[in-house]
């Protein structure tokens, strides 16, 4: 037997009895094999898309507060560094901004594997295609928000791993032309591959709405007015609806709804709270009653609505008010205003905490007839703006818009812009460093944006150090 | 007259009775060739004597003939001169007492007068009693000690104390495989006795030597039932761990707290590499080796010892009541945000306690040639210093050696234990504890919990609510065994075969009731939890030793072995929600809704076989020599980098040995140089295999439904081989005065190369961790020890031992191969501020920060300053420009401390007058510092400390060293505010005996009883301003380039024994 073998030492025996697997792990080199495997690893970036620096402090803090439309709120002292991003007085070391970066390369990095290693499984060549188109949609996302935060950031197009070559763990950035003209290839085509929609059981995935939804505004960052146009009118002819009551579009019951294109799917699951981890709800929740209470919505953009616009009350959650669901708000909670999008009923599950079912709104037809409205006036149609952004306006109860005036209506198509998507995605800030105005309009709000700095935020310190300097730095920080 | 000494060796046989002396000399004159030459007149040859003799030498015969009629004589060539013995000294009765170094009796320890053979040996009671000269001198001898000479000097009572010289010196030490005498060792082992760890008060062996070797720190966790880290001459492994290899009785093991000390015959650490090298590739950080107990031939021994106390938590931090909570609070937010007049609440005094505790062992030992066994019990019960903390232990153990011929041996020895606890969340409620705002209430008004919600304040928990609600307990046996058989054959060869084994079982249950205890505590469903874990070692090892002294000039050991181990384990947790509870019973997952059960496993495994050999040889006890080889196979490492091979060597040359320097001052002097090969596998398994994560946050939602999410999110560790640690030592013994005084003094030089090290990755690769894996690195730890002992033989009632010791060790990375120059570490959990560097040329994970210039007073200050627009305001810190260049960035920070010790030392004395004893130990660290990041981690409102409040700025002129009550945000940054000296020296261990007398003892029919005091910790002397000072790893980090950041909010205990030891 072995064991007398070992007694006698002898090296054959030892060979196998050395020759341990790691246990309760499945080793890589066995996965990426069959069709299940592709299925699981393209589910898990959709899943990785709930992570805290992608849905909470990071992505709230670089997106939404830096905007008129947001301020730290919860209670003084507590989360003080947030602040920074509400006065641009971060610095490269601080942390949230690593957060980010390193929150959606995670993302890149399912991405990429899914895009390198699926395409050898022999497998149903129809689901294999729309997989990739799927992996290919959300590394689009991924990029689109690093190159609007940083400009032109490292293009990393394939796994990292042991073969990979120096310059390949450690790429240089790339300029911000190669990183849209990389998200505009990802999305075209994915666009091209993606379904319409999907059976019950696959809603909440990728689909050719979503990719071309995406494109147009990624080409409306570019300023691609013709494109963006086309793109926005595709999109819209694909059966979309805008939903009745705006309201009501952000309870649970309204996820998924007629006029969605693609939310960031949440949901409590019974025995596994690991899995029902989006904290995006819980950390813009009233306080106490909902959750931490950040993230609040300024007087500014209290202020920015016409009477009579549905949009304020469902945008705000007043203190002292109670809901339509029936649930008081606290007269004595430390803020007057909370995000009232990220607002969960008393009544929802909390067995793994505050607002766990709350889908994320990333992309939906309010925001493409505004898109579509965007670029119709920039082209001079101006009747085909109009009537786009009616739409959206007549759903708030508003009057049509009228003017004919390609800059006045700019202006109003800016404005409704920030209206019907406040507080929502964080698009504000980037919108307004897109549209030329972002030092003029947050410097009246008391922000110390420098111009020819913080359009776009440092590189963080901490890569840059990492990389040994590789990654350079943003002018001015 | 070697001539006339042969005359007094001459057999003689006597048969006289009161016959006359001239008769009596006459006989012998027959019997011998001697011929006595004296004057009848004159010695009184008239005089009648009675003796009997039969074939004893001359010599003793006319001692005990002459003797009592005070009659010299001297041997000359031509006879026997006989004359009166000159100014007769008048005999006087002489009786004392011998005790051992312990002050237990001595018997059968030999008496004799000096120059004759008046003698008598001592009785049970280590008592004499014998008639000597006036001015005789007493010589005391006794196997395995110094024999010592005590001049009567005309008293009656002599009592004699033995300390252990030379028993030290023939001390047997216990090395790898086997065992040799100490004056053979050529490398640096340290032996700690087991009576030593006894007189402690702490529960863990490990902890109990602290402070007293030399090159050995331990760092003590305030968290109960925590294992202390140990660091055998510094940290010697970066990623991996720096954990040294346990083997007790032959059986490997991680960690030695299951074993009762009063079980623990000694303890021996192998320093360096030519000691350690026979572990191989499992020793790099040097080896423990416990042995236990084992019985010895002789009549049945009971003992039983026990001992019940109290441990109190001390040097606690002084946190501010409401009303300055209040202060700072305003002052923070900058207004009015609390009233100054709210009741206080000192947390910390809410869920801690004075806590109980108390140990029995009974223990039985004896045996005969054939057969020897030793078997003891215990049982220990602990309440932790946190409310509801619970911890009972029962330890048995069993071991039997039985020699059935002259040439076998077999036996065993098995250590069982049993624990059960009630769990407390320590960890959390400590910090619970220090963030929480006295503002907070314990209950409110209305009998509910008191809520942070009712503050503008935050989220904070409620550390009653949080432990009233916990509710675990756990529960765990394990055994550790060894069991041999040795055969000898052709007188010099003998075999040995041992199996070793270790097998675990550890359970818990949690239980989280339906409740909604504050706004942040509640559970809507009930949650039950259940963990079921295994762990299972056998380790196989076959030797072969040669043992042969040749010509009595060469003494030769030769060792031929072969090891094979298997190490498994696995756990599976289960978890389910709705279990009702009715009671314990009701507390099984099969109770709760199935479709929310859930399961988990972890599980690990690994394998070695290994080779090894040695040969020990000394040539006429003064030349020494030891070499060893081990080679080691590893599961752990790819198929053609499983094998390494150990080698080692250690001379020694006992310089006092030698012609030219016996008689000389030095008792002893021995020079040791060793040097060696060793390796470090502590990694994890399989550790170079690329793995899939199941990570449940990688679960998709689709329609409402789960569906499991797997990717590959890391890269390959490019783990290509073990750590190998080279390792130089030179070290001298010296023994002066009869070896009352002793010293040790080594050098060494330890180089870890192919050091595992986690170099960061760019976050650009998207890995979960964004880290690799591989032989990056290489660091060394250089450093001086040095023993001094001192051990007084006075024969007084009063007797001293003094034992010092101190360390000097300095840590480097000697090449570093990350991505950018530097690694930095120890990131803290707010703000992504990293406190540590780990730098060519510097100690590992030094601190790196700004250097703090002052506060800034006034705006204009900030404003003028190159941190205007940095968010700095007045308050904040001001830091120096390092580099003038106008900004103050990552250029501007500099080294500002070292967490790794340069001084460790320890100072043990022991005194006994009469039946008392009084046993000291103090022990330090100088020469480090700590990073305070407890002063500064803040996500908002949490406590203050006092010190914090009485020295914080508050406006202009009020202070130029601490920051305003705002400090968080980029106050955070490293910087040297942080960084504090961690120096401390402390009373480590105290105790008082008192051994009742012998003949009182015996009246209740017991051999002995000794009544003890004991105190560990009862005083900690340090500066450094947070609760200890002994801070191991950063909280939440891996890797030892975190060390000496402290986020720890433990407070320090102390612990009072009162005890009793009684021998039937």
């Amino acid at each position: 037997l072995c064991l007398a073998a070992l007694a006698g030492g002898t090296a054959s025996c030892s060979k196998s009895f050395l020759d341990v697997d790691p246990q309760g792990q499945l080793p890589a080199e066995g996965f990426f094999e069959t069709p299940e495997q592709a299925i699981e690893a393209t589910n898990s970036i959709y899943g990785n898309l709930r992570s805290w620096p992608l849905v909470a402090f990071a992505h709230l803090a670089v997106t939404t507060l830096t905007s008129d439309d947001a301020e730290k709120g919860s209670v003084a002292g507590d989360a003080s560094f947030l602040n920074d991003y509400d006065n641009f007085t971060f610095t490269s070391s601080q942390g949230i901004l690593n957060d980010y970066w390193l929150g959606q390369y995670q993302g890149i990095n399912l991405c990429n594997q899914v895009l390198a290693n699926v395409p050898g499984i022999s497998m149903d060549a129809a689901l294999k295609n729309r997989l990739l188109a799927e992996a290919k949609f959300l590394r689009a996302h991924h990029y689109f928000n690093l190159v609007r935060a940083f400009g032109g950031v490292p293009l990393v197009l394939r796994p990292v791993t042991s073969s990979s070559t120096p310059d390949e763990i450690n790429p240089l950035r790339n300029t911000r032309e190669e990183v849209y003209a990389q998200i505009v290839t990802d999305l075209t085509e994915a666009g091209a591959v993606l379904p319409v929609s999907y059976p019950a059981s696959d809603l909440g995935r990728a689909t050719k709405g979503a990719a071309l939804g995406l494109l147009a505004k990624v080409k409306l960052y570019q300023k691609q007015w013709a494109e963006v146009l086309a793109l926005s009118d595709q999109v819209i002819g694909l059966g979309y609806s805008l939903a009745p009551d705006y309201e009501k579009m952000f309870r649970i019951a309204g996820e998924n709804g007629p006029e969605s294109i693609f939310e960031i799917q949440a949901q409590t699951i019974p025995g596994n709270c690991d899995a029902s981890n989006s904290q995006w709800a819980e950390v813009q929740g009233a306080r106490p009653q909902f959750g931490w209470g950040f993230f609040n919505p300024t007087a500014d953009l209290e202020n920015a609505y016409e009477p009579g616009d549905k949009r304020k009350d469902a945008t705000i959650l007043f203190r002292g008010e109670t809901t339509a669901e029936g649930d008081k708000i606290d007269a004595t909670a430390p803020n007057p205003r909370y995000n009232q999008k990220a607002y969960v009923p008393s009544s929802v599950d909390r067995a793994c905490g505050y607002g766990k079912d709350q889908n994320i709104r990333l992309l939906r037809l309010g925001e493409v007839l505004l898109i579509n409205a965007e670029a119709a006036n920039e082209l001079g149609q101006t009747t085909k703006a109009l009537t786009a952004v009616n739409r959206v306006r007549a759903r708030a109860g508003l009057a049509p818009l009228t003017t004919t005036d390609q800059a006045a209506l700019r202006q109003a198509i800016w404005k409704e812009r920030r209206l019907e998507l406040a507080m929502e995605n964080g698009d504000r800030f980037f919108d307004l460093v897109r549209q030329g105005r972002a030092g003029t309009v947050l410097r009246a709000q008391g922000k110390q944006f420098v111009d020819g700095k913080n359009e776009v935020f440092p590189i963080p310190q901490q890569q840059i150090t990492i990389t040994g300097g590789k990654l350079t730095q943003n002018p001015g920080y | 007259h070697p001539f006339s000494q042969q005359y007094l060796e001459q057999p003689v046989t006597l048969q006289a009775q009161d016959e006359t002396m001239q008769a009596v000399l006459t006989t012998i004159e027959n019997q011998t060739k001697v011929r006595f030459q004296y004057s009848r007149q004159l010695i009184g040859a008239g005089r009648r004597v009675s003796i009997q003799a039969e074939n004893q030498p001359l010599g003793q015969v006319l001692h005990r003939l002459f003797d009592p009629l005070r009659i010299a004589y001297e041997p000359l060539p031509s006879g026997i001169v006989l004359k009166p013995a000159a100014k007769p000294a008048a005999d006087i009765t002489v009786s004392g007492r011998v005790l051992d170094e312990k002050g237990s009796p001595l018997p059968g320890v030999n008496v004799v007068v000096k120059g004759t053979s008046i003698g008598t040996q001592t009785d049970a009671d280590g008592r004499y009693t014998l008639a000597a000269p006036e001015g005789a001198t007493l010589v005391f001898s006794f196997v395995g000690y110094t024999a010592q000479e005590v001049a009567i000097a005309g008293r009656t009572s002599i009592d004699v104390s033995f300390a252990p010289n030379q028993a030290q010196l023939n001390e047997v030490v216990v090395v790898g495989y086997g065992t040799q005498q100490k004056r053979d060792v050529t490398g640096s082992i340290a032996s700690v006795k087991g009576d030593v760890l006894v007189n402690q008060a702490s529960q863990n062996p490990v902890s109990s030597l602290q402070g007293k070797v030399a090159g050995v720190q331990i760092t003590n966790n305030g968290q109960p039932g925590a294992s202390p880290q140990i660091r055998i001459r510094g940290t010697g492994s970066i990623q991996g761990s720096a954990n040294p290899l346990y083997v007790v009785d032959g059986t490997f093991v991680d960690d030695i707290s299951f074993i009762n000390q009063e079980d623990i015959a000694s303890i021996e650490i192998l320093k360096d590499a030519s000691s350690a090298a026979i572990y191989g590739v499992r020793a790099a950080n040097g080896v423990v080796l416990v042995t236990t107990k084992r019985g010895k031939a002789g009549a049945p021994r009971i003992n039983y010892n026990g001992f019940g106390g109290v441990q109190r938590v001390t040097n606690k931090v002084d946190m501010v009541d409401a009303a300055e909570y209040a202060t700072l609070i305003n002052e923070r937010t900058g207004t009015q945000t609390l009233a100054t007049n709210l009741p206080s609440t000192d947390w910390f005094d809410q869920i801690t306690r004075t806590a109980a505790i108390h140990n029995h062992q009974l223990s039985l030992s004896g045996g005969s040639e054939k057969i020897s066994y030793s078997l003891s019990g215990s049982y220990l019960k602990q309440q932790g210093i946190v409310k509801n903390n619970d911890y009972e232990r029962i330890t048995a153990r069993l071991q039997t050696d039985f020699s059935p011929t002259d040439h076998i041996k077999v036996g065993y020895s098995a250590i069982f234990q049993n624990f059960r606890s009630t769990d407390v969340p320590a960890d959390v409620l400590f910090y619970q504890a220090f963030v929480a705002p006295p503002v907070l209430p314990v209950f409110k008004a209305n009998g509910n919990y008191g809520d942070a919600a009712d503050f503008p304040l935050g989220n904070f928990a409620n550390p009653s609510a949080t432990l009233a609600r916990y509710n675990q307990k756990s529960n765990g046996q394990q055994l550790v065994g060894n069991i041999y058989a040795s055969l000898n054959f052709l007188n010099a060869f003998t075999f040995r075969t041992s199996l070793g084994l270790n097998y675990g079982i550890a359970q818990y249950r949690n239980y989280q009731a339906k409740d909604s205890l504050t706004t942040t505590q509640f559970a809507q469903r009930s949650l039950l939890t259940a963990s079921n874990g295994k762990n299972n070692r056998w380790l196989w090892e076959n030797t072969l030793t040669y043992d042969k002294t040749i010509a009595d000039d060469h003494r030769l050991t030769f060792l031929l072995g072969v090891s094979s181990q298997r190490d498994q384990s696995n756990q599976t947790i289960g978890s389910v929600n709705d279990v009702p509870y009715f009671s314990e019973s009701s507390l099984y997952l099969g109770l709760g809704t199935a479709t929310t059960a859930r399961i988990q496993t972890n599980a690990d495994k690994f394998t070695f076989a290994s080779y090894f050999g040695r040969l020990n040889y000394a040539f006429r006890d003064r030349y020494l020599l030891t070499a060893t080889l081990r080679r080691d196979g590893s599961s752990k490492f790819s198929p053609d980098k499983r094998f390494g091979t150990f080698p080692s060597v250690g001379v020694g040359w006992v310089v006092s040995e030698e012609v030219f320097l016996k008689d000389g001052v030095f008792d002893q002097l021995k020079l040791r140089a060793s040097w060696g090969r060793l390796g470090n596998n502590n990694i994890p398994s399989s550790i170079s295999i690329l793995t899939v994560s199941n990570s449940p946050g990688y679960t998709a939602i689709f329609g409402g439904s789960p569906f499991p999410g797997r990717n590959v999110n890391a890269l390959e560790a490019r783990v290509l081989d073990w750590e190998t640690t080279t390792e130089t030592d030179a070290g001298i013994d010296v023994g002066f005065l009869d070896n009352r005084l002793t010293a040790t003094l080594d050098f060494y030089n330890r180089r870890v190369n192919k050091a595992i090290f986690d170099i960061p990755i760019p976050g650009t690769g998207g890995l979960a961790d964004p880290r690799t894996r591989g032989n990056y690195a290489s660091l060394r730890n250089r450093g001086v020890e040095l023993t001094v002992g001192w051990n007084n033989q006075t024969t007084e009632r009063f007797s001293y031992t003094t034992g010092f010791n101190v360390t000097y060790n300095q840590n480097r990375v000697l090449d570093l191969q990350a991505i950018g120059a530097d690694f930095p570490s120890g990131n803290l959990p707010v703000g992504g501020v990293q406190t540590t560097i780990t730098r060519v040329g510097l100690p590992l994970g030094s601190f790196l920060g700004y250097v703090v210039d002052g506060i800034f007073q006034t705006e204009d200050e900030v404003n003028n300053s190159p941190q205007a627009g940095s968010g700095a305001a007045p308050g904040s810190f001001r830091y120096r420009d390092l580099n003038n260049d106008g900004v103050i960035d990552a250029n501007d920070r500099q080294i500002i401390g070292n967490p790794n010790p340069r001084f460790t030392y320890g100072v043990n004395l022991g005194f006994r007058y009469a039946s008392f004893d009084v046993a000291l130990d103090v022990q330090g660290v100088a020469g480090v510092e700590i990073y305070n990041a407890t002063k500064g981690v803040r996500y908002g409102n949490e406590n203050y400390t006092q010190d914090f409040y009485d020295n914080r700025w508050r406006g202009p002129g009020t202070s130029n060293s601490y920051p305003s009550a705002a400090i968080g945000g980029s106050d955070l940054n490293a910087n040297t505010w942080y960084v504090e000296k961690g120096d401390y020296i402390r009373l480590r261990n105290v105790q008082l005996g008192y051994t009742l007398a012998k003949s009182f003892a015996s009246t209740l029919r017991v051999q002995g009883i000794r009544f003890y005091a004991n105190a560990q910790n009862p005083l900690t002397l340090f500066k450094y301003k947070g609760f200890t000072p002994e801070v191991g790893q950063l909280r939440g980090s891996s890797g030892n380039t975190s060390q000496g950041i402290d986020l720890n909010v433990y407070p320090l205990s102390a612990t009072y024994n009162l005890g009793v030891n009684v021998t039937f």
